[in-house]
């Protein structure tokens, strides 16, 4: 059982800086997923964090205890690769006692551990099979197991699912969830699949060249992106962010979308926007809080995409673009038409046209 | 069922057009593939046939009418009796069973240090590597005259000895095909180290990784991923200087002549000598015979185990 603080973490390769100044605290038990675009640093990060990678600066520290100088056999970290990394060049059984035998734990009790893992994972038919040769599905598990099996406190996954299909994807999804009930390790889990963030992680932290933009749960950052990239990133579709202009009128302000129409803001951002010096400001509201309404906003439906549950309808108006997710066909506008829809208050969210930041004083 | 049946005789006509092709195709290349097979072959069959007569250029009959002086079997009879050439080949496997494994121990070795970065490396690689391109009959003259009885060599061992050392290395038949190995040892071990180097390069780095994470020892590591995963190149850089080491000849012809006696005769010194001393050429035919059948067994051994070590 660790905890793993990351504090001020960078690292640089010569000119370039993949990773500047992380800090990052992952609770004991806590299972925690990095998220980003390809190149972001992600697996830079759990290099570190393995130690198969020296930061450039800043400093990881497990359980309070920095561990920059512990070699990355001494940290005790198990390490799923992207590849899996798998010995192709034995069988089965071998990858999975791999671990045991290097620690020199005893034959009875390897043979029985190798036996309850391959059960758990459902690698039994195989164990005796070589390596290679063997269909993604089963490597992938195998990858899993081989460090599961030596029950590391601390569990590192760059991108396990990345390679394998869809349908498999869902059930190692829960796998890997139940896998980590059973034995309460801290789970640090990459992937550029926001599905398999949102779904499995306690929290998500979401990534940008080489920044950490947000911590958060995976409602948290639904609800609550911190910026502009976050807004846009989390979500299919993401957030609709549109140009607004700040009006007052009478004792509230209210925010004016340039030919759409103008929405009123809830009082938990009425204060918010006074602190803003210019008017103008960004406005981000979520495609799945649009309704159908007789007045609000009205842009131009450009075309239609059914796909089975949902329908994203996708708009114009001028040079704003947003897109709509309906779950009702009776809602569903026409294309080519013009489209009246209401954003409720509280799906309002405000955005420094300058920095991206999200502005505070959130509603919920 | 009607559209099976129409193309059932459209696939067999394909196939039985594509077979005429095919055989068109081994026709018209068929000129062309015998006489690759006539230039790669006609050396073989030329000594197969010498080494069943008694012919000698001496004898002053074109080759091809050597049939004339037809002995059946005698040259091989005669090899399975020539102690000499019994003591060549001897001489050969034990240079072979000494400096092999010595330059794969040391080439991997020095792979081991090289596969890592430091200070200094491409500059003692390159170092490294000189042996290698020296041509063997400069070699045996350096050698020749390291090993004199007032040589580097024995001023090197009176330094440690601290006593005058005056040994006669390449006239005492004991140590003389010791000089020859150290030799041979010295110019091929760079050639081992640049195989095993490229072979243990290739070993993939996150495997490694991969062990080191779960906790495997440097030495785990080594004989658990990167030594099964160079295996076949072990075999061919093994195959390569066994094969190497039938043909050696230049420095040790230049530093000892074979001699002193026969005491570094090796089964091509045994072969030059009886052609151009005693000029018995179908004997020699017989002898090179023997040997290109023992060095494709080696050879054809190895090829199998790398197969299966692939396979597997
Ligand atoms: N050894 C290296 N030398 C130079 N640049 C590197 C090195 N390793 C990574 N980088 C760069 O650092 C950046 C971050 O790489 P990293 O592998 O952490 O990305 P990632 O978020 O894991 O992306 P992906 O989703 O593609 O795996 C990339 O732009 C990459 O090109
Ligand atoms: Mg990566």
């Amino acid at each position: 059982m660790s905890e793993i603080a990351l504090e001020n973490l960078g690292k640089s390769f010569g000119d370039f800086t993949a990773l500047a100044d992380m800090n990052l605290t992952i609770a004991n038990g806590e299972f925690m997923a990095l998220l980003g675009p390809s190149g972001c640093g992600k697996s830079t990060t759990m290099n570190m964090i393995a130690g198969m990678l020296r930061p450039s600066s800043g400093t990881i520290k497990f359980n309070g205890l920095d561990v920059v100088d512990v070699p990355m056999a001494k940290r005790g970290v198990g390490f799923v690769f992207q590849n899996y990394a798998i010995f192709t060049h034995m069988s089965v059984r071998e990858n999975l006692a791999y671990g045991l035998r290097a620690q020199g734990v005893r034959a009875g009790e390897m043979t029985k551990r190798v036996q309850a893992f391959a059960e758990l994972l459902q690698l039994e038919p195989m164990l005796d099979r070589p390596a290679a040769g063997l269909s993604v599905n089963i490597l992938q598990r195998l990858a899993i197991g081989r460090s599961a099996i030596l029950e590391p406190a601390i569990f590192l996954l760059d991108e396990p699912l990345s390679n394998v299909d869809a349908a498999f994807r869902a059930v190692m999804r829960s796998e890997l969830k139940s896998l980590q009930g059973q034995f309460g390790q801290t789970m640090v889990y990459v992937t550029h699949d926001q599905l398999e963030a949102m779904t499995m992680a306690d929290r998500i932290a979401v990534m940008d060249h080489g920044k950490l933009l947000q911590v958060g749960t995976p409602l948290e950052i639904y609800n609550n992106p911190a910026d502009t990239f976050v807004a846009r990133f989390i979500g299919a579709p993401g957030m609709n962010i549109l140009n607004g202009r700040l009006t007052q009128q009478a004792d509230t302000v209210a925010v004016d979308l340039p030919g759409l129409g103008s929405v009123a803001l809830p009082p938990a951002l009425q204060a918010a926007a006074a602190r803003l010096t210019t008017p103008d400001v960004l406005v981000g509201f979520r495609p799945e809080q649009i309704n159908a309404a007789k007045a609000g906003l009205t842009m131009h439906v450009g075309f239609v995409e059914r796909i089975g549950a949902r329908t994203i309808v996708h708009m114009e108006q001028g040079a704003a673009s947003a897109k709509a997710v309906l779950l009702s066909e009776v809602e569903t506008p026409k294309a080519r038409k013009d489209w009246t829809f209401a954003v409720p208050d509280d799906a309002i969210r405000l955005l420094d046209p300058v920095t991206g930041q999200a502005l505070v004083g959130r509603p919920n | 069922m009607t559209e099976v049946t129409t193309l059932m005789p459209a696939t067999k006509k394909a196939e039985t057009q594509a077979n005429s092709a095919a055989r068109l195709g081994l026709w018209l290349t068929l000129p062309a593939q015998l006489l690759v097979l006539f230039i790669a072959l006609f050396p073989i069959l030329m000594q197969v046939y010498i080494s069943l007569t008694d012919w000698s250029p001496l004898d002053g009959i074109p080759w091809w009418r050597a049939y004339e002086l037809w002995i059946g079997l005698l040259n091989y009879t005669d090899l399975m009796a020539d102690s000499r050439f019994w003591g060549a080949l001897w001489r050969t496997l034990f240079v072979m069973l000494v400096c092999v494994p010595v330059q794969f121990l040391l080439g991997l070795g020095l792979a081991v240090l090289f596969v890592d970065d430091f200070r200094g490396k491409r500059v003692l690689y390159s170092t490294l590597l000189v042996p290698m391109m020296v041509v063997p009959a400069v070699a045996g003259y350096m050698f020749f005259m390291l090993f004199q009885s007032g040589g580097p060599v024995n001023d090197l061992l009176s330094f440690f000895t601290s006593e005058p050392v005056r040994i006669a290395w390449l006239s005492d038949p004991d140590l003389a095909l010791i000089a020859v190995m150290v030799a041979d040892i010295w110019q091929w071990t760079p050639l081992m180290f640049l195989i095993l180097l490229a072979g243990m390069i290739s070993v993939p780095q996150d495997q490694q990784m991969a062990a080191i994470l779960l906790g495997a020892s440097w030495w785990r590591r080594f004989f658990t991923i990167v030594l099964p995963r160079m295996k076949s190149i072990i075999i061919i850089a093994l195959a390569i200087r066994v094969i190497e080491i039938f043909k050696i000849f230049d420095t040790l012809f230049i530093m000892t002549g074979g001699g002193p006696g026969v005491a570094t005769e090796t089964i091509s010194v045994y072969i030059y000598k009886v052609t151009q001393q005693e000029l018995i050429w179908s004997y020699v035919a017989a002898i090179a015979l023997a040997i290109l059948i023992v060095l494709s067994v080696v050879s054809v051994f190895a090829i199998k185990r790398m197969q299966r070590g692939q396979d597997g």
